[in-house]
């Protein structure tokens, strides 16, 4: 098995320069969607099918009346207990042995249910026309660069970042650096706290944050949706016994029917005919 | 993206040797070297290491030349017939003589002691350099701190390797590597290391499709390369001398292209 990585941000390091969406996009050859002016600095109301990450810019004001302009990376956070891995129907998301969480592109049939059901909104569908013109939809997302880990190297966002607010290394490493500077940057704001929520099993992508989560536009305590669990681990499971009963009880209905169908054959031949 | 075009195998063998060889140079005491350093003869291009006296421990090498063998045999049995003639071959005399000529890389004895014993040609200087490389990686440990810059040209300052590989470190700085040595040395980002022409009109930089992280810089007044690594990018830096191995596509490339290290117009010379 692969080293489990985790995405570290640190947001007090961030200037929002946007150089992460840059090299988001150019990795992975996403196409520019021109947007309408939003009333700030954001580019971007939310994260897209061909936007998988956006900065985003929160104006706070602060314990002491003060402003604070708030930036912040935001993407998939490839939960440990994703989701949307649970709810999909075709098993087409599934969790790499790096942790990361990908999207099998050829089996999505996009129903959307990942999209409904991820507690932070990162999931989105796009539509695509095939050669008869007939409309059809795939989910996409942020993929952590899986194709660049597979390589040795670390996602496009963190190689580009300048100011040092991102970092890509072994889980356990990035964990203790995010409790570290929690405990370095209290002083400055004493709401300083490590996101890495426990509802979905801890992240893949963990935040220093300088104000608790929901200042940001992060759920406070993200859970998989007990819809979810439902479906996944007692509906499926059930489902695919049941599909087994059906089966068994068709094949026994088959054998039954031989049986009673001889012992027709027998009667008829014995010239048995009720009729008569 | 493209995978390394070695093969695993041949990969995974290296990196045991160089494992191996960190193991080995632990066990070297740091005062068998003993550096002279002048820089009168360090400005005009003359390797460190050729001005540093070196306590060789003779028996040492021949053992280290015995773990290499096992190492290879171990992966590639077929070879242990022609390996056990070459051990055969080493006493001390020999041992002595392999690591001056592994030490000036003079590929010229080691053609002939192959033609005299009927060897395969890669087997005596591969063995030679091989255990030869933990005194070199020593000599450039304690060099190190003295060695900030190189004279063009004139190869590696510790070991006189043809300068051929480039590590963009933190901020975008260049870092020469010697793969042979491991000593570093920072560089102007535009500049060639063989013949120290700065004019960025002649100095062009090739890159591979579908290869994120490497760059080949070439200089058209010397004809000489550089490979340029961005290692900011890597999740672990590998050891100078896999990222070496690793690139060795970028090496066909340049060749191919009429360019090659300056050292090989040295020699022409």
């Amino acid at each position: 098995m692969a080293t489990e990585y985790v995405k570290y941000v640190d947001v007090t390091k961030c200037d929002g320069c946007r150089a992460c969406m840059v090299a988001c996009k150019n990795w992975n050859d996403l196409p520019a969607e021109p947007q309408d002016f939003l009333g700030t600095m954001q580019s971007h109301a939310n994260v897209s099918a061909d936007t998988w990450n956006v900065l985003t810019f929160v104006e706070h004001e602060n314990s002491e009346g003060k402003l604070d302009y708030l930036f912040r990376h935001s993407s998939c956070y490839h939960c440990t207990d994703a989701a949307c891995e649970k709810v999909c129907p075709e098993n087409a998301i599934s969790y790499t042995d790096f942790g990361t969480v990908v999207i099998d592109q050829d089996t999505c049939v996009g129903c959307g249910y990942c999209v409904q059901n991820c507690p932070f909104d990162v999931i989105s569908l796009k539509t695509y026309k095939d050669k008869n013109g007939d409309e059809y939809r795939k989910a996409h997302k942020c993929t952590m660069c899986t194709d660049r880990l597979e390589e040795g190297l670390q996602p496009a966002c963190v190689t580009t970042c300048h100011t040092e607010a991102m970092e890509f290394g072994e889980k356990e490493a990035m964990i203790k650096k995010a409790e570290k500077r929690v405990q370095e940057i209290k002083d400055r704001y004493p709401n300083a706290n490590v996101y890495n929520p426990k509802g979905v099993g801890g992240t893949h992508t963990i935040y220093v944050l300088t104000e608790k989560p929901s200042v940001y536009g992060m759920p406070e305590n993200p859970k998989v949706p007990t819809s979810a669990v439902l479906w996944k681990d007692y509906a499926q499971p059930i489902g695919k016994a049941m599909v087994g009963g059906v089966a068994m009880a068709l094949a026994g209905a088959f054998v039954a029917n031989k049986f009673f169908d001889k012992k027709n054959n027998q009667e008829n031949r014995d010239g048995g005919g009720s009729h008569e | 993206m493209k995978k390394s075009v070695v093969s695993k195998e041949y990969t995974n063998l290296q990196k045991e040797i160089i494992k191996l060889q960190e193991q080995w140079k632990q066990v070297l005491n740091p005062d068998v070297i003993q550096p002279k350093l002048d820089q009168a003869a360090l400005a005009s291009g003359v390797p460190a290491a050729a001005l540093t006296a070196i306590d060789f421990d003779i028996p040492l090498f021949i053992q280290w030349i015995d773990e290499i063998n096992r190492l290879i045999v171990k992966k590639n049995p077929e070879l242990e017939g022609k390996l056990g003639k070459v051990r055969e071959l080493l006493n001390e005399e020999v041992a002595i003589r392999w690591i001056d000529e592994a030490f000036a890389v003079n590929q010229f004895y080691f053609q002939q002691f192959a033609q005299e014993h009927e060897l395969e040609g890669w087997m005596a200087p591969f063995l030679a350099e091989t255990a030869l490389r933990p005194y070199l990686q020593l000599v450039a440990e304690k060099l190190q701190p003295e060695i900030t810059h190189a004279v063009h040209g004139a190869g590696c300052p510790v070991c006189g390797e043809p300068v051929r590989l480039a590590q963009l470190e933190e901020n975008g700085k260049k870092v020469v590597h010697c793969p042979r040595c491991l000593v570093q040395w920072p560089e102007k980002r535009v500049v060639c290391s063989h013949c120290g022409n700065e004019d960025s009109k002649t100095i062009q930089f090739i890159s591979v499709e579908g290869d994120a992280t490497s760059q080949l810089q070439v200089c058209d007044q010397c004809h000489g390369y550089l490979k340029v690594i961005d290692t900011r990018q890597f999740i672990s830096k590998p050891s100078s001398a896999i990222l070496d191995l690793n690139s060795i596509h970028l090496d066909f490339i340049a060749q191919d292209n009429g360019y090659g290290a300056a050292t090989d117009q040295n020699t022409a010379n």
